[in-house]
């Protein structure tokens, strides 16, 4: 195993692919009684299939977009494959069919994908089973692209001299298939490509506060999954020799979406397993329980599926997780290790800082880092910012007060591009980022937390650092999907500045641990190491106090002094302890109402009556 | 035909009337499920299916009266609903709303099966209510099934309307979506709420199977999964909260359908009237996606 390890991964991969490869060509040739045309056509199956949920689970599992029409897309795979490779369309190669299936594949999911853009959930799930539903009764009995109802046949391949006829050894192609999709897999998922996708899944507006353009990477994971899923219907096409339109009805898509949800959601290993025991089961029924189970078995495994779903709605991935909490959980018992009740409360560190971001944006005298004039923002007939001002020049905290309604984080939201403003200009160091995307401003030097923790909780806090340094990770999705070129030292580096980020907040025991986990101080903690990961210019700071206990909250302004003094960076920060805001900030603005009631020193802005009635209350000295 | 033929034949109205009121049956049993429990029914139609082959059992087996054959269908229908929400779906209230759709899944396969198991694929008929040649309205030939068909719905539409406003329990049905809190406040039971959705849900579902099946002709297993995309389909139109929206979504596809049918009769390409669903969806969804009688949805 260790020499295996030692392998470069391709090489890896390749013998993987090799010895799976050989594997049902010499099994049916020296035990043929044993690894039929049967078995192999349920391995082929399972294949397929897995290869399709794997597909799916690109959408679903990653990016959390539904889709419920997905075998209309192995349909396209298939249906190119037939014309491809026909003797009586183009008698092409088989090989060459199956790239041409996946662009196809992946070409149809892009234009799913777009109305996926504007709608979610429920809605595009009804709109994709309506894809589904059209596909195959009209588009698939098309006679010039599909040779109509009847179908169209898909030969298998032909190498020289050896014919793949043999469901065995057509078999083997599809294995070696499958380990590749596997290995893509794996990349996606180990690279800013996989990691975007999850973030768009916890949250659209966090993903873009970290850089990432959400419309783009959402489009991405239709493409990606549409390809992977060309593919399967390329191997499909083969293993049954003739596709005709009926074999998509939609009821095929919702079972790939059973084959997701049972194997887990997001899990590679959970939603292969699934698809193999669905090949399987039926002729496991009838070796167990003989000829006369035929007809029960459908029975029986829907209904277990909906016992299975009910007892473990998170799938066979939960299962696993929950047997290996358990057992690591007894084991830290046995160990004698406990949580520890108070952990640590650093004082914030030198981080890291990202090679390929310059030390400071050079400003003209006297530029701010943040320009905000005339901001109006209407919700309806709502005017929740009005006509609001608001500089914050380099190297200060500035504090965003005001009482609870008054459109503190509304602006905030404004400024990072989540709320588009109705009226006003927005300059960031000295550009005009009004018409920019959220995303943009983010990768320009924006960085922000949110009131209910802007980070992807179901990752651990190394993911979330790694996700956070999206826009500062410099390689392409070609790179991604190969692990080559640029990826691999990119991937390290950052790999590194997470490692070194999370040694400086003091979490080495909780890196690995999802976010979701930890207590809302902590989370806080963590928030904030993957705002300054990528030394963004301006840091804005949304109630960074809150749920933080008093203890905590003092070393708060430790922390902010050390943003503005050791890291250099300027703060924009909306607080509602009044006593922190008084101690740290250096400048302050006061909304009420939507408007712009006092701007100023502290000192100055903490005297005026004004603000004293309208928030502070009589009892804060000034 | 041309256009104005098309458009102004009686023939085709009634159709569409008939078929727009079946789906918009299925789209408010839909839209009810969806309101008590956020969760898409897959096996919203196949639950009537499997009604029909009670009543085909009943009717044309044992020669007993249509409406002895309907009410067991019925029975039959609202005892799975009542079930699997008992068993099932109020034991998942805490799991993603995707998971219980998955097991609602698992539903559909499950009837399926159990169809394909006990009743097999050869073709089989239930006959009509009422027998007769129905009336003849100038030129338009209009059946029996097709009146009963008609006068169901509007009598469903009514009935669950005046339920659902004017009685305690029914406005918290309404409620119990958006604010299950206010709703246990008011004394209403969610878990009653829950049960109602589901059991209806299926009844509306057998009716509206039993009814359109003399008009198609002959059923096998699987007999609603077409009807159940077009009362998706209706149910969206109409906005997926609206209970007038699923009816009058329900009458949208039914004319797209028929008229686009009869328009596109000789037309090499297949499928063009469900292509003209598909694009009836798409335009709603990107248009208007609150559908068009759906409340505007707040975005958080």
């Amino acid at each position: 195993m260790s020499a295996l390890s030692r392998l470069p991964r391709l090489m890896r991969v390749l013998l993987l692919m090799g010895v799976l490869a050989a594997v049902p060509p010499l099994l049916t040739r020296v035990a043929p009684s044993l690894f039929s045309g049967l078995e192999a056509n349920i391995v082929g199956t399972g294949t397929y299939l897995a290869t399709a949920a794997l597909a799916l689970n690109i959408l679903m599992g990653y990016a959390g977009q539904i889709s419920l029409g997905h075998f209309a897309l192995l349909g396209v795979g298939a249906f190119a494959t037939g014309v491809m490779t026909s003797p009586t369309r183009l008698a092409l190669p088989y090989l060459l069919a199956v790239p041409v299936a996946a662009v196809l594949g992946g070409l149809v999911a892009l234009v799913i994908g777009l109305p996926a853009l504007r709608l979610r959930g429920l809605y595009l799930a009804i709109a994709t089973i309506g894809f589904s539903y059209a596909m195959e009764q009209s588009v698939f009995r098309v006679k010039g692209l599909s040779g109509g109802s009847g179908g169209i046949d898909v030969p298998r391949p032909i190498a020289g001299s050896f014919t793949f006829l043999k469901t065995a050894d057509y078999v083997a192609i599809l294995l070696v298939l499958l380990v590749a999709v596997w290995a893509l897999d794996v990349n996606l998922t180990r690279s800013r490509l996989g990691r975007a996708f999850q973030a768009i899944r916890a949250d659209e507006a966090v993903a873009s506060s970290f850089g990432i353009d959400v419309a783009r990477y959402k489009l991405l994971a239709f493409v990606l999954s549409g390809a992977v899923a060309g593919v399967a219907g390329a191997m499909y096409g083969g293993l049954v020799g003739t596709v005709s339109a009926s074999a998509f009805g939609y009821q095929f898509s919702l079972l790939l979406v059973v084959l997701v949800v049972v194997g887990g959601l997001g899990s590679r290993l959970g939603v292969v397993i699934a698809a193999y025991v669905f090949a399987v089961m039926p002729r496991l029924f009838v070796d167990i329980f003989g000829e006369g189970i035929r007809g029960w078995d459908l029975i029986i495994g829907a209904a277990l599926l909906m016992v299975a779903v009910r007892n473990h709605p998170g799938g066979v991935a939960e299962a696993l997780r929950e047997r290996k909490d358990k057992r690591t959980a007894r084991r830290a018992q046995a160990a004698g290790l406990t949580d520890d009740p108070n952990p640590a409360t650093p004082a914030l560190p030198q981080m890291p800082r990202p090679a390929s971001r310059a030390e400071s944006t050079p400003l003209q005298p006297g530029q701010p880092v943040l320009r905000v004039s005339g901001l109006t923002v209407r919700f309806g007939g709502l005017v929740a910012v009005n006509e609001a001002d608001l500089v914050v020049p380099r190297g200060q905290i500035v504090g965003l007060i005001g009482p609870n309604g008054a459109g503190k984080t509304t602006m905030f939201n404004a400024i990072s591009g989540l709320v588009r403003p109705t009226e006003g200009r927005i300059e960031l160091l000295g550009r005009d980022v009004t018409a920019d995307p959220g995303h943009r401003r983010a990768a320009a030097g924006m960085g922000r937390t949110f009131q209910n923790i802007g980070l992807a909780k179901d990752l651990s806090v190394t993911e979330n650092l790694l996700l956070a340094q999206h826009s500062v990770a410099e390689y392409s999705g070609w790179e991604a999907l190969m692990s080559v070129r640029r990826a691999p030292r990119v991937e390290r580096e950052l790999r590194e500045r997470a490692r070194e980020a999370v040694v400086a907040l003091g979490f080495e025991r909780y890196a690995d641990t999802p976010v979701r986990q930890l207590s809302h101080g902590q989370q806080r903690i963590v928030e904030l190491g993957a705002v300054l990961v990528t030394a963004p210019e301006l840091v804005m700071l949304d109630e960074p106090s809150a749920g933080m206990s008093p203890g905590a909250a003092e070393n708060l302004a430790v922390r902010l002094r050390d943003i503005r003094d050791q890291l250099g960076r300027t703060v924009l920060l909306i607080e509602h302890n009044i006593p922190l805001v008084l101690d740290v900030c250096d400048t302050l603005t006061v909304l009420s109402a939507g408007r712009v009631i006092a701007a100023g020193d502290v000192d100055e802005v903490a005297r005026q009556a004004e603000v004293v009635s309208a928030y502070l209350g009589e009892a804060v000295p000034a | 035909m041309s256009l104005l033929e098309s458009l102004t034949s009686g023939q085709n109205l009634v159709l569409a009337l008939v078929y727009g009121g079946i789906y918009g049956l299925l789209a408010v049993g839909i839209v009810l499920v969806y309101r008590g429990s956020r969760v898409l029914n897959f096996a919203q139609g196949e639950v009537g299916t499997v009604g029909l082959f009670v009543a085909y059992f009943l009717i044309t087996k044992q020669g007993l009266p249509w409406w002895v054959g309907a009410l067991g269908a019925i029975a039959t229908a609202v005892a799975i609903g009542l079930l699997f929400e008992r068993f099932v779906v109020r034991t998942m209230v805490s799991a993603t709303r995707l998971s219980v759709a998955v097991a609602t899944v698992g539903l559909l396969l499950f009837l399926l099966a159990v169809e394909f198991r006990f009743a097999g694929e050869s073709p089989r008929t239930v006959r009509g209510p009422i027998d007769g040649n129905g009336l003849t309205l100038g030129g338009v030939v209009v059946s029996p099934t097709q009146i009963l068909s008609l006068v169901v719905t509007i009598a469903v539409g009514l009935g669950l309307t005046l339920l659902l406003r004017k009685t305690d329990f029914g406005l918290g049905v309404l409620a119990a979506a958006d604010d299950p809190t206010a709703v246990r406040l008011v004394g209403v039971r969610l878990s009653r709420v829950s049960a109602f959705t589901w059991g209806a849900g299926a009844a509306i579902s057998a009716l509206a199977v039993l009814l359109i099946e003399p008009t198609i002709g002959v059923f096998t297993p699987g007999f609603a999964s077409e009807l159940f995309v077009k009362g998706l389909a209706a149910a969206l139109v109409g906005g997926l909260t609206s209970l007038t929206g699923a009816f009058a979504g329900g009458l949208i596809v039914g004319l797209v359908e028929i008229q686009v049918g009869s328009l596109t009769l000789t037309s090499t390409v297949p499928g063009i009237p469900t292509l003209s669903i598909f694009a009836l969806i798409l335009a709603v969804l990107l248009i208007r996606p609150a559908g068009l009688f759906g409340r505007a949805v707040a975005s958080a």
